[in-house]
């Protein structure tokens, strides 16, 4: 038996330099996904990395993995393709608040019904980055911005209730402030077979709010675990999660107890019982032959 | 392997211990390394050589606490990995900044000595070994050497001009 | 006797006169005819007026036909809305149901006066087989099988096959039906008669349409996932993969919307998989970014186009070629994306393997150009042998590239070899951002113009395909024809009655469109007075594309009018016979 090769997190980080501004939340964010990935002990070419665009999503390419780094909001599609043509590799999906929940906000849905085994992990800092600090679908209300001159107008978008309400059966959420506990989390999320989300509020240095910064984070965080959390009754997850934009609570909200079957093992169920007897490739035209 | 396995102090034995003071000089070699290249190629130099030399710094202690491993425990498979480790001397991410001063990289650094040494202290009380707590009473007293040290230099360091690099730079770009 | 018999039939949906049309044309198939349906509707979902036309014969079929042999209107309400797509001439023999009141020498068709109309009892004859009016469908059958002398036993087993699968009150009742209208037939024959020789039995035939045979050619090319989302008229595309990809250990995703739809196959291309999508105009629209993705990335992928009338929803059922421009240039950023289009049934098959090949040898997506009327329509084809088409793999890295990769290393063709996750040593990231050769995000002018380069000239070798372009006729005629789609099969007829009345024509059909093979068009063009681009498209969508990059003859126009005013052979050849006077002149 050869034992599985002794991956450090520096194992899955590429040499390439990020642009990401110096106290960038999405440091953190890349520690602890490199640590996970060591723990789990898959080499970096079993893993795929797929992104949309913006600041976070540059991530696949400050790892060793196989990454896409794709077009803005279409990562959990391409993601969820690679997934069910090779079910064998660990597929990762990132990107941010606005890949996830503005522009590709209407494929998160769908990923979570079909739930193949997939790790969602969301950079969250209300705010678009790359583009110089205007409103985002979490963005507060009231939230002053370049495109929201006398503050915004509408209410933001609360991702873990999002993703709650259509079933997705593991929710978390966590800050590079708690660099154990989103380490952990994002470790759990991996592990979990099906579509896992987590929700990382990593504060954008440049344009973020004061009070989302890493250091208030430290203050104002607190642990689901700390909370009497019970992450197996969706019901008290969907209470925790109704907090988002008021409170930061991080930890497990969700792991649903009796997950279903993933999307990728219903569909080898499918192929082992139509693969028997079908006809060779080059004989696929018979079935239009009359005799 | 868990990403997150926390220290068992109270089992820790000599050899764990130096593999551990290994790991943690490791950890503060590459962070500060990181935050070099972050300095670098956002244009910060006097910050990325002085995060260079921290790197450097780290290096020697943790070739040092190498060569001592070695001569008491040859290539013995360690027990203790890096993954049990969370920034104990590293700095935090959010310590870089944009435009960050000399001074500021001073003042990171000596938040991690005195991060370093608050870390040994805690675990001293909950050490089971003599040896290994007199081997962590040692490396506290050199994060106190070291905060000595960086006392001096930022002594010696130019005050921060009154207007920083925030309020001259351009505008952050679009991408 | 006649050896090509063009029937069309209209009616309301509940008179199942389409089922009566696949009826007549599998008989075709099971008796050794060739044929061809088309179908066309109204907009309704249930129940609104619908048509067919079978176009059979014991020679080749190339296109639905003109001007209908025999016509049969179970309504004159309905049959006039499908106005061009049914039309009655002079020699057209009339079949119309006796209810509707209108006297044989009355009939509402606007100054033709057919060569023979027919009132008949059709709705009764129903009432009597089946005890409704419903049935009338298998009484028409009979009535053309008594006319036309087409095999009753094929029919009959059709109609049998249709039914059992329901109740066999009901085979019972068909049955009844269509011996009524055998019956009425031989009761009274007809003053110009329409009977088709005998088919002569012998190789078994295929029967299938353009959407079914290019779901099959993909997975004959080895095509292993499909997403898409549903749209007319490209959906049975995305239908027959989930019938039958799971069974070579493929699969296939019916997508949130059609970015996901081709998001996913381009995240299966990804993985190293030979992926498809299929839509129509809407769809390509909202594919379009991925299709940018697809070319910056280098990755393989079969985007297949069945154009109906645009812009906007247009009119999805009818078919239209105006989609050129959109599969040309929908794309930011400086492009080649090959076109394919297919002009019949069974070439979609070549047509579609070539696409996987063209996709997975440039690592580039490439769109194949279906249309409604080649998508939809049914057709007697001879067997295809699959064992005269080579499959073609995208090149990977071997050891020694793995040992030091770069997924985008300036190669001599400009063609890299290409790793997939999974693949140790193989690792990169692919990215929509412009890269160097490692696959790193850059900004610098001078990369971007290399990896321009690259991967505009890897498609160079395209340019000299010459076996993507057919030439039929005189090879020295001064008088043209280019067409595309299945606007080329009535250009082939047209091409043959041209000739056949003496003019000195050739033809050129393009099977790649895009990048134009400017060679291929220069040599037909040179001894070229004067010519017709054939198509579809108000614009003259392809006519234009080539006044862009060939130097055209002065001579050469456009022939072109919007979708759902198909061309007959015929008057292409008023249009060249005037051409050609000109020319004399």
């Amino acid at each position: 038996m050869s034992l599985p090769p002794n991956l450090t997190p520096q194992d899955f980080k590429s040499d390439l330099k990020p642009i990401w501004c110096p106290g960038c939340g999405d440091f953190g964010v890349l520690q602890a996904i490199c640590r996970a990935l060591a723990a789990i002990g898959r080499p970096p070419h079993e893993i795929a990395f797929i992104s949309g665009i913006g600041c976070s999503s540059r991530i696949p390419g400050y790892t060793a993995a196989y990454g896409f780094n794709s077009v803005h909001g279409r990562a959990l599609p391409i993601a969820q393709g690679l997934k069910l043509a090779r079910p064998e590799l660990l597929v990762l999906v990132a990107g941010g608040d606005g890949d996830g929940f503005s522009i590709g906000g209407g494929h998160v849905p769908h990923a979570v019904r079909r739930n193949d085994d997939l790790t969602y992990i969301v950079m969250d800092n209300q705010i678009y980055g790359l583009t110089k600090g205007q409103l985002s679908p979490t963005s507060p209300q009231g939230l002053h911005t370049v495109t929201s001159g006398y503050g915004s107008l509408e209410s933001p978008v609360n991702p873990l209730l999002y993703v709650l309400a259509y079933g997705a059966p593991f929710v978390a959420q966590g800050t590079p402030a708690d660099m154990p506990g989103l380490t952990a989390m994002i470790e759990e999320a991996i592990r979990f077979p099906g579509f896992a989300f987590v929700n990382v509020r990593s504060p954008c240095v440049t344009y973020g709010e004061a009070d989302q910064q890493i250091k208030i984070h430290k203050t104002v965080m607190r642990r689901l675990e700390d909370l009497d959390h019970d992450p197996g009754n969706r019901i008290q997850a969907l209470e925790k999660a109704e907090t988002y934009g008021q409170a930061l609570l991080t930890g497990i909200f969700y792991r649903n107890p009796a997950p279903r079957p993933t999307l990728g093992a219903v569909v080898r169920e499918r192929q082992q019982q139509l693969m028997a007897g079908a006809a060779p490739r080059d004989r696929i035209l018979d079935m239009f032959v009359q005799h | 392997m868990r990403a997150t396995r926390s220290i068992d102090f109270a089992a820790l034995s000599l050899q764990d211990a130096l593999d551990l003071a290994v790991l943690i000089e490791e950890e503060a070699r590459d962070r500060y390394q990181e935050f070099a290249d972050q300095m670098e190629i956002h244009h910060t130099p006097e910050a990325a050589r002085f995060f260079r030399y921290m790197a450097d710094n780290e290096e020697k202690h943790r070739s040092t606490l190498v060569a001592r491993r070695r001569a008491r425990f040859g290539d013995a498979t360690p027990a203790v990995t890096r993954t049990m480790l969370f920034d104990v001397e590293a700095p935090d991410y959010d310590e870089a900044r944009a435009f960050m001063t000399a001074r500021a990289a001073l003042e990171t650094a000596l938040r991690c000595e005195q991060k370093a040494e608050a870390f040994f202290a805690a675990a001293l009380p909950q050490l089971g070994a003599a040896d290994v707590r007199a081997l962590f009473d040692e490396l506290r007293r050199e994060e106190i050497e070291h905060q000595a040290l960086i006392r001096r230099q930022l002594a010696d360091a130019p005050p921060d001009p009154l207007l920083g690099g925030d309020d001259f730079a351009d505008e952050p770009v679009g991408q | 006797m006649v050896e090509d018999l063009v029937i069309g039939m209209a009616g309301s949906g509940g008179d199942g006169i389409v089922s009566a049309g696949e009826s007549l044309i599998s008989a075709c198939a099971a008796m050794g005819y060739h044929a061809m349906m088309t179908k066309s509707f109204g907009s309704q979902i249930r129940g609104g007026e619908s048509s067919c036309r079978v176009r059979m014969a014991t020679g080749a079929v190339r296109n639905p036909g003109g001007t209908l042999d025999v016509a049969v209107a179970l309504n004159w309400e309905d049959f006039l809305k499908f106005g061009a797509e049914l039309p009655v001439g002079d020699d057209t023999l009339v079949l119309y149901e006796a209810k509707t009141g209108v006297a044989p020498d009355a009939l509402p068709l606007d100054g033709v006066t057919p060569a023979e109309a027919v009132a008949v009892p059709i709705a009764d004859m129903a009432r009597t087989a089946t005890g409704s009016d419903k049935g009338k469908s298998s009484v028409v059958l009979g009535l053309l099988a008594g006319w036309c002398g087409i095999g009753r036993d094929a029919i009959l087993a059709g109609i049998r096959k249709k039914f059992a699968k329901k109740d066999e009150r009901l085979v019972e009742a068909n049955e009844k039906a269509f011996a009524l209208g055998v019956q009425y037939a031989e009761a009274h024959p007809l003053a110009t008669p329409r009977t088709i020789e005998p088919a002569v039995a012998g190789e078994p035939r295929m029967l299938t349409d353009g959407n079914d045979i290019c779901a099959a050619a993909a997975i004959f090319a080895g095509c292993d996932f499909f997403s898409g989302y549903p749209i007319t008229p490209s959906t049975e595309v995305m239908q027959l993969f989930t019938r039958e990809i799971w069974k070579y250990g493929g699969a296939v995703l019916q997508a949130e919307d059609e970015i996901a739809g081709i998001g996913a196959a381009l995240g299966a291309s990804f993985g190293g998989k030979k992926a498809m999508t299929a839509t129509s105009g809407p769809g390509m629209s909202l594919k379009t970014e991925i299709m940018g993705l697809a070319s910056i990335a280098e990755l393989p992928l079969v985007v297949v186009d069945v154009q109906r009338g645009g812009p906007s929803t247009g009119m999805p059922t009818k078919p239209e070629q105006s989609d050129v421009f959109q599969a040309i240039f929908s794309a930011h950023g400086d492009v080649v994306r090959p076109v394919l289009a297919p002009t019949c049934v069974s070439d979609t098959f070549e047509v579609t393997v070539e696409a996987f090949n063209i996709a997975e040898q440039f690592q580039t997506p490439v769109v194949v150009l279906s249309d409604q009327e080649i998508a939809q329509r049914k057709e007697v084809i001879e067997v295809i042998d699959t064992a005269r088409f080579q499959v073609v793999e995208r090149q990977r890295p071997d050891a020694a590239e793995l040992a030091r990769y770069e997924r985008f290393r300036l190669t001599a063709n400009g063609v890299s070899p290409v790793s997939h996750p999974g693949m140790q040593g193989g690792n990169y990231v692919g990215a929509g951002i412009e890269h160097d050769e490692h696959g790193d995000p850059t900004a610098n002018g001078r990369v971007h113009q290399r990896m321009n380069e690259k991967r505009l000239h890897k498609l160079d070798p395209l340019r000299e395909r010459d076996d993507l372009l057919r030439i039929e006729g005189d090879p020295s005629a001064p008088l043209a024809l280019v067409s595309w789609g299945s606007t080329a099969g009535v250009c082939r007829e047209a091409l043959d009655l041209a000739t056949a009345q003496g003019l000195r024509v050739k033809l050129l059909v393009p099977y790649l469109l895009y990048p134009v093979n400017e060679r291929v068009y220069r040599g037909f063009f040179a001894t070229v007075q004067a010519g017709l681009v054939v198509e579809q498209s108000y614009l003259g969508q392809l006519y234009r594309v080539l006044r862009m990059m060939v130097d055209v003859p002065a001579g050469l126009e456009s022939f072109c009018r919007s979708g759902a005013n198909p061309f007959r052979p015929a008057e292409i050849v008023r249009e060249l016979q005037l051409r050609a006077g000109k020319e004399s002149r």
